[in-house]
This record gives C-alpha cells, sequence and structure tokens, in this order.
C-alpha cells in the first residue's frame, strides 16, 4: 500500500490542481473514481450497510416470521421500504460493491505505473542532500585507496545485511545502491487483484449457484432438491431443482458419544450416509457422505446438513430361543435384512419402535425416544409357513406381548445399532466456488507477502575528502516494518565502519 | 526526518536496557514452553491434586493485573526494577493463561475418554477437545493472543508502555471469562472439524494483535496531545451508555427509576427475569448524574477554554469513578449474599417472563400473543410458585452486563490516571513516528489475520453447511471489522487524513471486534449462537 502512498499525494494534487480547469466531466468523474478517499468513504458506507444488516435480521435467518410480527407497523414500512430485510440483495448493496470494484480497479490504474517504476527502473544515484533528508541517513568518515574500493566495502557491509548492491559511477561520483523485497511495491497491487477475483467468484455463486437440501430414507431414492426462498416477510417457497441422476440410500449410521444416550445432535460424534448414485450417463457410483467430510460427484456436493431425530436401529441383535426348549441362540440382523437359523430357519427385520404402544388395534411408537425399544420381526421356515411377532428389550420383558412366542420361537431384543429416522444432505452446485478459493489463495499469499516483508533501499555517495580521506553519505528508506529497517540501517553503517562504530557520524 | 538520529529532549532517565537477538524472545519462549510442559504433565499425573484450568486463569488474571500495575508505574516513575517486574508479571500471567488453556484441553479430553472406552468406542482425535468451543474458551485465547503479542512488543526499548494498556484489557477479558464460568460442555458435531482449531486459532491471534493495535492508538492519541478532555467524555459517553442499558434499562426509566435487577438463573440456564439489588440503582444513578455533569464540564471547558469547568470536571469524575467501583462492588457482594430470590422479583415483570415460558413450552408466538395479560401472569405466578426455590442470582447469570460495569469503571479509572501529570506521561512515550510506525504494523498484522479468519471460515463453511459466504451476522461482524481495519490502512496514505483521523479508525476497528465477538454471540441469533 505504500506504493500508492508515494503516488496517491500525486493523484489527488493532479486532480485537483490545473486539470480539472480544462477537464471535462468524464475526466473528473475519473479522477473522483480513482481516488483513495473515495475507497475510504464506500469502505465506511459498507461497513454502516453491514451493520443495518446485522441490527435488522434477514429474511433468511430462522425466526425471521417471529422477529417480523414483534415489529411494530412502522418498523416494517421503514425497514421494508429500504430493503433492510434484505439488505444484501438490494440494489443499492450491488450497487455499492459495484463502486468500489470499480474504484480498486481505477486507483491501481492509476497509481500502479508509479509502483512499476520504483521497482523497475531503480534510482542509483542520489544527492548528498537529498540522501541526508531521508528517514534514516549517516555520514562517516572511511580511509581507503580509491573510492571504488571504498565502494566495494559498502557494498560488502550491505550484502552481510541482506541488502543487494550495486555500485554505478555518475558525473566523477560513485554511488552504492543496495535494496531488497522490491516486489514488496506491487504487493497491494496484487491483494487488490485477488479480492477483484474473489468479487468474481461470488458473482458466479449468486448468478449460477444452487443449494438446495435433500431427504434420505434407508431404501429410499431421490432425483431432485428442495430449494427455499424468502419472499415478503420471510415466507418461505419451496422450488423443486431436477438433479441429473438419481441418490438412492443404502445405509445411514449414527455415532453416538454416549450409547446410552439419545439420537441428539449433541449427543452425536457423526454421522453418516451411504449413497448409490444411479446416472444414465455414468453408470452407478458408490460414496459416502459424512458429517464435514462431503462428497463432490460431477461438480454437485453432497453434505451431512442435519437427521430426522425419531429413534430407529441400523441393526438389532436377538435372543432367539425355541419355545419347546433348547439352547438360544444371538443373531444379529440388519435394517430390511434377513439372517438364518442352524435349521434354515430365517428373520427377517421389518420395523423398529423406538417406544413401542399400542395404538387402538394398531402398532405404533408413543415417543421418538428410545423407551420401550421393540423389533418387528418376520420368521420365515424352511417350509415356507411364515409369523410375524416382535422382540422387546430388557424393559418391556414382563409386558404382555412380550413373552409370546413367534413362529415356534421366543425372540428377545438384545441389543441395537441406534440410529435416527432420515438424513437431510444439503446438496451444492456452485460453479463460483473454485474461482473464490483462488481468490482466498491470492489473498492469502498477498497479504502475508505484503506485511511480513518490505521494500528496504540504502544509498551511499562516496566522495573523496583530503588525502586517503573519504566521506561516505547514507540514506535510506523503507515502505513498511521502518522499525527493522531502522536497525538494518544501523547495521549497514556500522559494518561499513568497521569496528569503529563510534566513528559513526549521525547528522 | 531522520528519526533514529533526531534526539528529542527526554526528561526521564535513559534506562539502558534493551535484550537483544533471540534474549528479547526469551520472555516469550519461557511463557510457551512452561505452559506447554505443565499441560504435559498435568495429562501425565491426572486431574487429582492437580491445579484446575479455572485456578490457573485466575492466577493468570491477577498477573496481568500486577504486571499492569508495575507497567504504569514504570511509565510516571522509571526504573528498572518496575520494568523487570513488569515483563516477568506479563510472562508469568501468559504462563499461567496458556497453561490453564492447555489443562482445560486435558480436562476435556480425560471428560470423554473414561464414557466412550467404557463403552468399547474409539477415541476421537485430540483435537476434538481444544478448548475452542464457547465463548469462555475464545476468552481465554483471546486475552492469551494479546498476552504474547504484549510479550514480544513490551521487551522493546522504545515499546515498554504497552503492557500498561493491553494487559488491563486482556485482564478484562478474562474477568469476562470468568463470569461466563468454565463449565466444559459437548461439542456440536458440526464443529468436530479440523478447520476449528486453524478457523478459532486464527481468531485469536488476529483479536489479540487487534487489542494491542487499540491500546498502541490510544497512546499515539494520548501523546498526539488528544486532550484527556476529550478522552473523558468519550469514555463518559461510554459509561453512561453501558449504565443507561443495563438491567433492560430499568436504571434510567421512569417507572423503574433506581433500580437494578439482576438476570435470575433456574440450574444452568439463565431467565428472562429481574431480581432487583437493593442500593445497586441508586448508586448507577449517581454515577450517571456525575458522569453526564463531568460530560457537560468538560465540553464547556474544551468550546470556553474555562478553567473552573476544567477543575470541576476533574473532580467529578475522580468521584464518578468511585461511585462506579462502589456499585460494582456492592453488586457483586449482594449478588454473592442474596436470599430469597423470589421475593425480589419485581411483578411487572411477570407477564412477559409468562409469555417467554409458554413459548419454550411450544407455544407458537400468536396463540400466546392472543393469551390475556392475567393468563400470562398466572403462568408466571404458578412457574414461581413450583420452582422459585431452584432460582437463583449469580455472577455467571449476566456475564456481559457485569463485565461491561467494570469495563466503563475501567475507562474511567484510565482517563483518571492519564490525567494525572499528563506532560510528564506524553514525554516518556515515544516519538509518535515510532508509535504510528507500531500502529499500522499491529494494523497492518490484524489486517491480514482477520482476512485469514473470513477465508478459513468461509472454507469450514463451504466443507460443512455447503456454502462459503452466507451473510451470517457473526460472518458479517468479522467481515465489518476487517473493512475498517482496510479503511484505516488507505486512510494513512490519504493526504490530510494521516495521523489521528487513521487512529480512530483503528480504535472504532477493534470496538466492532468487540461487538463481533461479544453482540454477536449475546444480542444476535445466528449460526454461531455457540461462540
Amino acid at each position: 500500500m505504500s506504493a500508492i502512498r508515494e503516488t496517491a499525494g500525486e493523484t489527488l494534487e493532479r486532480a485537483a490542481s490545473g486539470g480539472v480547469r480544462s477537464a471535462g466531466f468524464v475526466d473528473r468523474a475519473l479522477g473522483l473514481l480513482s481516488s483513495v478517499r473515495l475507497g475510504v468513504v464506500l469502505l465506511v458506507l459498507l461497513v454502516l450497510a453491514c451493520m443495518a444488516g446485522m441490527l435488522v435480521m434477514q429474511i433468511n435467518m430462522e425466526g425471521f416470521d417471529k422477529y417480523f410480527a414483534d415489529l411494530t407497523p412502522s418498523q416494517r414500512l421503514l425497514y421494508g421500504a429500504l430493503g433492510l430485510f434484505d439488505i444484501y440483495h438490494t440494489w443499492y448493496f450491488n450497487a455499492l460493491l459495484l463502486v468500489l470494484s470499480l474504484n480498486i480497479v481505477l486507483s491501481s490504474i492509476d497509481t500502479f505505473p508509479r509502483a512499476w517504476g520504483i521497482v523497475a527502473r531503480r534510482k542509483l544515484d542520489a544527492s548528498a542532500q537529498w540522501l541526508r533528508g531521508q528517514e534514516q541517513s549517516a555520514v562517516i568518515t572511511l580511509e581507503g585507496e580509491t573510492a571504488g574500493e571504498v565502494a566495494g566495502r559498502v557494498s560488502a557491509a550491505c550484502r552481510s545485511v541482506g541488502l543487494r548492491p550495486r555500485v554505478s559511477e555518475k558525473d566523477g561520483r560513485t554511488f552504492v545502491f543496495a535494496e531488497r523485497g522490491a516486489w514488496n511495491r506491487l504487493g497491494a497491487y496484487a491483494v487488490h487483484v485477488a479480492l477483484l477475483v474473489i468479487f468474481a467468484g461470488g458473482f458466479l455463486t449468486s448468478q449460477l449457484g444452487h443449494t438446495g437440501q435433500m431427504l434420505l430414507t434407508p431404501g429410499g431414492s431421490a432425483s431432485e432438491m428442495t430449494e427455499t426462498t424468502f419472499g415478503e416477510g420471510g415466507v418461505p417457497s419451496e422450488l423443486k431443482v431436477a438433479l441429473p441422476f438419481e441418490v438412492e440410500c443404502t445405509d445411514i449410521r449414527q455415532q453416538l458419544l454416549d450409547r446410552d444416550g439419545p439420537i441428539s445432535p449433541m449427543n452425536t460424534l457423526n454421522w453418516s450416509t451411504a449413497v448409490r448414485i444411479k446416472d444414465p450417463a455414468r453408470g452407478e457410483t458408490e460414496a459416502l457422505v459424512r458429517l464435514n467430510a462431503p462428497y463432490d460427484y460431477r461438480g454437485y456436493r453432497f453434505f451431512q446438513s442435519s437427521f430426522v431425530s425419531e429413534g430407529k436401529a441400523r441393526q438389532i441383535t436377538l435372543s432367539v430361543e425355541p419355545e419347546g426348549g433348547g439352547e438360544a441362540q444371538e443373531l444379529t440382523v440388519m435394517r430390511d435384512g434377513s439372517a438364518a437359523l442352524a435349521d434354515g430357519t430365517t428373520l427377517q427385520f421389518l420395523n423398529f419402535f423406538p417406544d413401542f404402544a399400542m395404538q387402538g388395534a394398531r402398532v405404533g411408537t408413543a415417543s421418538e425416544e428410545y423407551r420401550n425399544p421393540a423389533a418387528a420381526v418376520r420368521v420365515v421356515k424352511p417350509s415356507g409357513e411364515t409369523a410375524l411377532g416382535y422382540a422387546f428389550g430388557e424393559r418391556a420383558a414382563a409386558g404382555p406381548m412380550a413373552g409370546r412366542a413367534v413362529g415356534g420361537y421366543k425372540l428377545r431384543l438384545v441389543d441395537f445399532e441406534k440410529v435416527g429416522a432420515s438424513h437431510i444432505l444439503s446438496v451444492q452446485k456452485d460453479p463460483g466456488a473454485g474461482v473464490v478459493y483462488v481468490g482466498f489463495v491470492l489473498l492469502t499469499v498477498t497479504l502475508l507477502g505484503v506485511f511480513f516483508f518490505s521494500h528496504q533501499r540504502v544509498w551511499a555517495l562516496v566522495e573523496g575528502r583530503e588525502g586517503r580521506e573519504f566521506e561516505i553519505t547514507f540514506g535510506g528508506n523503507a515502505n513498511r516494518s521502518k522499525l527493522a529497517f531502522e536497525q538494518r540501517f544501523a547495521r549497514v553503517v556500522r559494518a561499513a565502519g568497521g569496528v569503529e562504530a563510534s566513528g559513526v557520524k549521525q547528522s | 526526518m531522520s528519526s533514529t538520529l533526531k534526539h528529542t529532549a527526554v526528561a526521564v532517565p535513559e534506562i539502558d536496557w534493551k535484550p537483544s537477538g533471540l534474549a528479547a524472545y526469551l520472555p516469550f519462549a519461557l511463557a510457551v514452553g512452561g505452559s506447554v510442559v505443565l499441560s504435559l504433565v498435568r495429562l501425565r499425573a491426572g486431574g487429582e491434586n492437580f491445579m484446575t484450568d479455572g485456578a490457573l486463569m485466575m492466577l493468570g488474571l491477577a498477573c496481568y493485573l500486577l504486571a499492569a500495575v508495575f507497567h504504569l508505574t514504570d511509565l510516571y516513575a522509571p526504573s528498572r526494577l518496575f520494568q523487570r517486574l513488569g515483563l516477568w508479571g506479563a510472562t508469568a500471567g501468559v504462563f499461567f493463561n496458556a497453561a490453564s488453556f492447555g489443562v482445560r484441553w486435558v480436562t476435556a479430553y480425560e471428560r470423554e475418554l473414561a464414557l466412550l472406552t467404557r463403552q468399547g468406542g474409539e477415541m476421537p482425535w485430540a483435537f476434538r477437545y481444544v478448548p475452542f468451543a464457547n465463548l469462555y474458551d475464545l476468552s481465554l485465547a483471546f486475552a492469551l493472543g494479546a498476552g504474547l503479542t504484549t510479550l514480544l512488543i513490551a521487551n522493546k526499548q522504545n515499546f515498554r508502555f504497552l503492557g500498561a494498556l493491553s494487559l488491563p484489557l486482556a485482564a478484562l477479558i478474562l474477568v469476562l471469562a470468568r463470569f461466563i464460568g468454565d463449565e466444559i460442555v459437548n461439542l456440536p458435531p458440526v464443529l468436530d472439524s479440523y478447520w476449528r482449531p486453524i478457523h478459532v486459532g486464527t481468531a485469536s491471534i488476529a483479536y489479540g494483535v487487534a487489542l494491542v493495535c487499540f491500546a498502541v492508538a490510544v497512546v499515539y492519541l494520548l501523546k498526539d496531545g488528544v486532550k484527556t478532555e476529550s478522552m473523558a467524555i468519550a469514555t463518559s459517553i461510554f459509561s453512561l451508555a453501558v449504565l443507561g442499558t443495563v438491567s433492560r434499562f430499568s436504571v434510567f426509566a421512569p417507572s423503574t427509576f433506581g433500580t437494578y435487577g439482576a438476570s435470575t438463573m433456574s440450574g444452568r440456564s439463565s431467565l428472562p427475569l429481574r431480581a432487583d439489588v437493593p442500593y445497586v440503582g441508586w448508586m448507577l444513578v449517581l454515577s450517571g448524574l456525575l458522569l453526564a455533569a463531568v460530560v457537560v464540564l468538560f465540553i464547556r471547558y474544551l468550546t470556553s477554554q474555562n478553567e473552573a469547568a476544567r477543575r470541576w470536571g476533574q473532580r467529578l469524575l475522580k468521584l464518578s469513578l468511585v461511585a462506579q467501583a462502589g456499585a460494582v462492588a456492592v453488586l457483586m457482594s449482594q449478588i454473592k449474599s442474596m436470599g430469597d430470590v423470589v421475593s425480589r422479583i419485581d411483578s411487572g415483570q411477570y407477564a412477559r417472563f409468562g409469555a417467554w415460558l409458554l413459548e419454550q413450552r411450544g407455544m407458537d408466538a400468536s396463540q400466546v400473543a392472543a393469551l390475556g395479560q392475567l393468563r400470562l401472569e398466572r403462568a408466571a405466578s404458578e412457574f414461581l410458585q413450583t420452582n422459585g426455590a431452584g432460582l437463583s442470582v449469580s455472577l455467571r447469570s449476566n456475564p456481559v452486563e457485569l463485565s461491561a460495569l467494570i469495563t466503563a469503571a475501567a475507562g474511567t479509572l484510565f482517563v483518571v490516571i492519564f490525567s494525572f501529570r499528563t506532560e510528564r506521561l506524553r514525554e516518556s512515550l515515544p516519538s509518535l513516528e515510532k508509535i504510528d510506525e507500531l500502529m499500522y504494523k499491529t494494523a497492518g498484522i490484524t489486517f491480514a489475520g482477520l482476512a485469514l479468519l473470513l477465508i478459513t471460515g468461509a472454507v469450514w463453511a463451504n466443507e460443512s453447511w455447503g456454502r462459503y459466504w452466507g451473510w451470517d451476522p457473526k460472518e458479517v461482524g468479522a467481515l465489518v471489522a476487517w473493512l475498517t481495519y482496510g479503511a484505516f490502512l488507505h486512510v494513512r496514505i490519504s493526504r490530510g487524513w494521516t495521523g489521528r483521523p487513521a487512529a480512530y479508525f483503528a480504535l472504532v476497528a477493534f470496538l466492532l471486534i468487540v461487538f463481533t465477538y461479544l453482540g454477536v454471540s449475546y444480542l444476535l441469533p445466528g449460526l454461531h449462537s455457540y461462540a
């Protein structure tokens, strides 16, 4: 930004002085649009608009309807007329961003040539007076054979502290110019380019991006996603967006913190959905979507968003005891799956009730919690004969239906793996995200480059005095990190003067 | 312009104590290394007979405050002893602060370890337990960021002044943490991502450097000759704003004039019911009147150079400090000793509390609105009859409000301190260019840090929620602070705006950070509601 500092004043002066009288409206407008001051004003306006958006609840936020209902009619009218409920999508907010982008581009074009000049056309010589006027300056006296030899010593001193020296002669005088980090002058422009890339990505996202939701229940499938938009007063409306493929859910799992606890977000470590994507163009693909580990497919990205917390079982473990007596076997059956006993009888796991209850003549669940878990099981004999019944957990063991045998077997629910009823995935198609990421990388690199480095320059004018004495006038400046430069400058002067640092005559 | 070479006449004796090279980083290395060692010892030794993270935090707080006193004393009466005590006090503070963070990490790990291994589950990775889960954790890290930055800067000869301002600010953040309470909470699963330590770690460093930048900006204004009377007007208006808004505007509202209600709690959750705390309301009214008088008198002094107004303003400012500090002290002691909470709850709050209660029980807002006032009041009084015994007030029931009152008093305190021998203080500060350079450096690093904060947040959001930017209030809050630091950087290069205006931008930008850090979590809804 210091490159601008050296040039900004000039720009303002140009805009303020002679140019204006003869310049037309376009020139004046351009002058204003490219000024740093306008940039500051725009930033302040943007901050104010964002603050308004923070303080007034936005239309797409949860609880907006209640917030809207609590406002007085005049507040509703005023905020609504000003677009404050959806300020980030108003014309004036977009216009602000557009003008800011223009300002960034124009002010960069305005000041870049000079910054480039500093980098490309190095100033190799300087008058003693100019050097004494620099941020850092010092005059020392050295003994030597020739000016060239003394300049060599000064060069070595510069090199010893990490500055790249160049010796030149002009009008019979010898100069040493040394610098480091000249590219830092261009850092600010690179930062601005990064910002523009991010803006461009954001624009792509807003124009072409889609984010929707998809509910997946094991065994079910979906070929569209639901996009929610908000209308007047925060009334949501749902838009179905068709996908070019079908997503089939093959399994869902929930990794709990406390396995005896409920299916709640706070008791969950992670959850995952196994899907099979059936694509007419590419065939079938198996994938796993976990929380914080999205899955990418053909420009679509699948995320875990939330889950339906009705208690279900992914698999059950049954204790199966022949009714007429005999040894009990343990058998594990997957959801919608089956397992066989030694005698060829198969058990099918049909349904799961977390809180088993009779609702009239029907079987159902009294709540979503695992209070009275039971599994609906079909027993299929090798003969083809079938029977339908329920396996209960410990708690219901004494209940009326519990002891009842099913197809000649007493069933008991020994264990089960808890899982929610369905998972809700977010589906995103965002061609802008990649561009934004490029901007992020650029911004990170350039910001670190700008603020942790600096362009440091040192000049030394070597002038012969009486006999073997030479007077060396040092001057130097840095565009930032001036405190570090102050130390480096002192080291150069000390190194050039040898051990006799006390010989440094400071002006 | 040759700043090294120009020597301003400094009245104070120059003390030649300038650690060079690696030695300058010794305090930093000792504090960080020591805390890592202590945390590892805690991991090996187990939690029994070991200091808790809460106790370590309190030690850190005490050290910060002590070190701040030494730094301040050194500004007025430079001495090698005070410098050393200040620096090593700060080092000890950072050590305890960092150790508290490390021990908390271990404690959170062990808390889940027992449960998971009992059930035969796998132990998740250790970064799940890094204490970046709620506002307490963030406050601990924020103060640590500020402490570490101070250690890196304050041992440079020119910048010894820094600790005198940045350490009290860090201490204030720890005070807030103390009020929030150090219970370890379960981590919402969406936060269990490797982006969390990256994102929140960036936040605490950026915020910490921003705090230092704020302190430097205040010092810049002081050095630049801003009158302490103007500063007093600013802090008094801040204090008045705090006094006017605490306890739901009750202190100065006509219907409840002179009352202060403390938030009540049922179990661990805060209720929107206030229990009247005796004496405090009137003490706050008195503070407010004194502060208002200070503002009027100092404006009169500044506009017409009226010396009498200045003198009276100074006196009243000191009195207002006593009144504010007294109010805070009485408030804290009353909260701790309050017996029957229910009898102190004014029944005027019943209707609104009843509405809140019914909404909590799942009733629709429109249904609640349809109920009459009497029904709502009855719901509230029934709740109090059955649950009244379980109601309590504590320092934790409204951490932000208590901290705001303390911050307001601290602001007044600093202006009172600055008003004492101001010229001597100005002389002992380094040159304006040096302060400006430090302000620019810290603002630049904050700007880069906030950019990284926004970027890591956006990438994390894109990996977890499927969008990199959603105009969520916390996102916007960080953006607003970043834009303001951006404005600072550009103001600094705009002709005619350099110097003081830039410093004002640095001040405002930090206030916006504090708003993002607290206000968004406590006042505004959104996805970042946990921290």
